[in-house]
């Protein structure tokens, strides 16, 4: 294809998406307004299965199925993260030196640490009952971890996280998700519709029938994930070096 | 629209605004700094739109960005360090400024809620915010031994 | 109900990510890719969409400039190696 055809081509989509676009815009409500027919119909699904906060109901009932594909892309791009950046033939690893941190960066680092990693269980726990989740949670509780190479050493670090047992929980974790999903094809309704378990008393931990374990689930793909993922930038940035390069 | 939410417009407005004007200009040293700010004057801002919507809830976020705002800043101070040991930043009154103006804003709030769970958790994100940004400040001035790192 | 704050908000918002694409170094980009990150936070706060403001604030506070400044800490690295500065 010549450099003319592409352009046409590029204009002819863009033309067509600008169309599309500005169609929508208009016929979209007002900013602000009362009319709101989806959140009402989604608020009151969410409240008839005890679900207080009704972001959680959407991502892990309503449309758990949309979930499942956004921790595929996740997942995906781990594996992918894992495949580019591993060590090849001409890389050697090298020993990274010891950081030399001022004390009071160092104690706070390793105060903040545990409060960090609850403060990511607590937003996972939460995530049915108030704003947070699975997501949110998880990548708090991973780069939590990682306090460890900001304010001591990367040593430090490595001692604490078996990358092995991470990427085992990362593709358990997914797989639990599945499992949920498929148990309620077993119990008789659709893939991962929220039939299986009571719904519990509202505004509680365990309240929303399926919706705590979906998110639980979410919370340690994406903490294994974000955990896997950094290890691998870390051992790019600090430890392999190329063979014939001296630092 | 009520007093508290006037209050963080105008907070925010002013504080978040100078720290993007910092952040996008000037040398590395100021960046820096302006970085470590932004957290710090936005923190506030969020204690107060939680109680302006008379949400509660929305402490949380306040809570995540007094733990992660001060880590954001530290991996800029470890990674850079080579950086700013040539050219240290010093803005000892810019954060001790904006760590009152937070110290401010939580006894406020404090004495506005009265005792209980709200107020603990007040508590608690501002004793991280504030003890997070002074160390996150010492770290940006020469926290990490600019070494034999590569 | 709550205009000013919305548009004060959005107004950071914009200016901040102008700003990121304008800025050239990348590491002055994370910087202000940091600050946009807060700016964004506050927007979904202020339009009450807390949840997402949430995973803003956990990505874009420190996982994102992590995972860019351990980046550039690996080009500079290399290049120190290339040009045979043994340190």
């Amino acid at each position: 294809m010549t450099r003319g055809a592409r352009l046409i081509v590029l204009a002819l989509g863009g033309a067509g998406l600008a169309a599309l676009l500005v169609a929508a815009c208009l016929d979209l409500p007002g900013f602000g307004g009362t009319w709101h027919p989806y959140g009402d119909r989604a608020v009151e699904a969410s409240l008839s299965r005890r679900t207080a906060n009704t972001i959680a109901s959407v991502n892990f009932d309503q449309r758990a199925f949309d979930t499942l594909g956004e921790m595929s892309i996740l997942f995906a791009s781990v594996v992918g993260t894992v495949v580019l950046l591993r060590q090849t033939r001409d890389e050697k690893r090298g020993k990274p030196e010891p950081e030399e941190v001022a004390l009071p960066v160092r104690r706070y680092a390793l105060i903040v640490l545990p409060v960090a990693v609850l403060s990511g269980l607590y937003v996972i726990a939460h995530g049915q009952l108030s704003p947070g989740g699975g997501f949110q949670g998880g990548v708090v509780a991973a780069t939590a971890l990682h306090l460890l190479y900001l304010g001591a050493d990367y040593r430090a670090l490595e001692r604490v996280r078996p990358v092995g047992l991470f990427e085992v929980g990362d593709a358990l974790a997914a797989s639990a998700y599945v499992v949920t999903g498929l148990a309620a094809v077993l119990g008789g309704t659709a893939f991962l519709a929220n039939t299986l378990l009571p719904y519990g008393t509202f505004n509680t931990l365990a309240s929303g029938g399926t919706v705590p374990l979906l998110n639980a689930a979410i919370g340690m793909e994406v903490a294994c994930a974000v955990v896997v993922l950094l290890a691998r930038f870390l051992d790019q940035a600090v430890e392999i070096e190329e063979e014939n390069g001296k630092r | 629209m009520n007093g508290w939410i006037l209050t963080a417009t105008v907070a925010l407005g002013a504080g978040v605004g100078a720290t993007v004007w910092g952040v996008a200009t000037g040398p590395l040293r100021r960046r820096v700094v302006a970085q470590n700010m932004s957290s710090a004057v936005a923190c506030p801002g969020l204690l107060l739109l939680s109680q302006g919507f008379g949400r509660p809830a929305y402490l949380d976020l306040a809570l995540l960005l007094a733990l992660l705002g001060p880590a954001g800043t530290l991996v800029f101070a470890r990674l850079l360090s080579d950086d700013l040991a040539a050219d240290p930043p010093h803005a000892r009154g810019v954060t001790l400024a904006v760590a009152g103006y937070g110290a401010v804003v939580v006894l406020v709030l404090c004495a506005v809620t009265g005792p209980g769970r709200t107020m603990a958790k007040l508590l608690l994100i501002g004793a991280l915010l504030i003890g997070g940004n002074l160390v996150a400040s010492r770290a940006l001035s020469g926290g990490f031994a600019a070494s034999r790192r590569g | 109900m709550d205009e000013p704050l919305i548009v004060v908000v959005l107004l950071l918002v914009a200016v901040s990510a102008t700003a990121a694409v304008a800025v050239r170094d990348p590491v002055h980009q994370a910087l202000v890719l940091a600050v946009l990150g807060v700016a964004l936070a506050l927007l979904f706060t202020v339009l009450q969409a807390p949840d997402v403001g949430l995973s803003q604030l956990a990505v874009g506070s420190v996982l994102t400039p992590l995972l860019l400044m351990l980046s550039v800490h690996r080009v500079r690295r290399r290049e120190k190696g290339r040009k045979g500065k043994a340190r």
